[in-house]
């Protein structure tokens, strides 16, 4: 390879990476207005901020890096709105008895939890996927998730996060062995 | 591999360039029919097809057809480039075959070149009636349709807006 090649190789790489975290940032485009919806509802703004910029932040790396990683960034968000979704709905009901008030976020959680972790496994099991997609997807669905958790402060993601590893692992350890596929 | 590549395999990214960079040059020769020309068009053809292959590369169909309509209609871009070029008449021509000066050698003659490339581009920039005073200046040929006093006239509203031309194409006198 003589000189001007190297040179082509060397901006082709570039374009290539450029190209790639493009397309990842407008892949998670849908995520940034599910961000938005959940803020609109949220009792706690600022942690569904942080979560759900984390979220995408996480997204952006997954889809611009590729491979399992990257096509497990689809249902892990998806797993995780069944959290998100339960938690906002949950935040809006309060039930007030004469011991006070109490509310149904916390159970919401980690019933979203249980579910999403049924979907991620169901989904790692008909991919025979490897540790490359149940990480990433796991990470996403936690992530997207806890957006609507931190209703009831870290106690609320505390309870996502445990309902989620009930519904996951018995996902993750009867599944058939993997291929490798990174 | 494409498809590696386009699921984000980085290891094969030299493989693939590897072995699409012969077939790339040999299509652009081929259209172009000129080794310089090939060679511009062939590197940015390989710049493209790497560039789209995570987003445009149809992961079902063969790599190669696709590659070399990225490459063909990047020689098609280039050559109407050039053809465009060459329209800007027979100055541009003449740029190339400039008598070298006595002093200063190839190098003066480059910049001579450029300069004078740099001119019929800003003359491209004039009305018709602009460019024909200035080329008779140029050829020392006065106008027979005119008086001296008119085309003197004429010759010093061109060459002003000669100037503004230039200047809004390179910034200068």
């Amino acid at each position: 390879m003589d000189s001007t090649e190297v040179l082509t190789l060397r901006r082709a790489r570039t374009r290539y990476e450029v190209a790639r975290l493009r397309a990842a940032t407008l892949g998670v485009l849908p995520l940034t207005l599910v961000v938005a919806a959940a803020l609109c509802f949220t009792a706690r703004p600022s942690s569904t901020l942080g979560f759900g910029l984390a979220a995408a932040a996480v997204g952006v790396v997954l889809l611009w890096y590729g491979r399992a990683p990257q096509r497990a960034v689809l249902p892990g968000t998806v797993a995780g709105l069944v959290p998100l979704a339960l938690s906002l709905c949950a935040n809006q009901i309060h039930h007030c008895g004469s011991d006070g008030c109490s509310s149904f976020c916390a159970p919401a959680c980690t019933l979203g939890g249980v579910l999403a972790g049924l979907l991620v496994a169901s989904i790692g099991r008909r991919r025979r996927a490897d540790v490359w997609f149940w990480l990433p997807a796991s990470g996403m669905a936690l992530l997207t998730g806890s957006m609507g958790c931190t209703c009831v402060g870290y106690s609320g993601v505390l309870g996502l996060a445990f309902g989620f590893a009930v519904g996951l692992v018995p996902g993750v350890l009867g599944r058939p062995s993997a291929e490798k596929s990174v | 591999m494409m498809v590696r590549l386009a699921d984000g395999d980085r290891s094969v990214f030299t493989q693939v360039f590897e072995l699409l960079g012969p077939r790339i040059h040999r299509l652009c020769r081929a259209l172009l029919q000129n080794q310089a020309d090939a060679a511009d068009a062939a590197q940015e053809a390989m710049q493209k097809i790497l560039e789209r292959a995570p987003l445009d590369y149809d992961r079902a169909r063969p790599a190669l057809p696709w590659a070399l309509a990225i490459a063909g209609w990047e020689c098609r871009t280039l050559a109407r480039k050039r053809a465009r070029r060459r329209e800007v008449g027979p100055l541009e021509d003449a740029t190339t075959n400039l008598p070298v000066p006595r002093e200063g050698g190839e190098e003066a003659a480059l910049v001579q070149r450029d300069l004078l490339r740099a001119a019929v581009e800003a003359l491209g920039e004039l009305s018709e009636t602009d460019r024909e005073t200035l080329l008779a200046t140029f050829w020392d040929e006065a106008a027979t349709s005119v008086s001296g006093a008119t085309f003197r006239k004429r010759r010093e509203r061109a060459l002003e807006r000669l100037r503004g031309a230039f200047r809004r194409l390179y910034g200068l006198d």
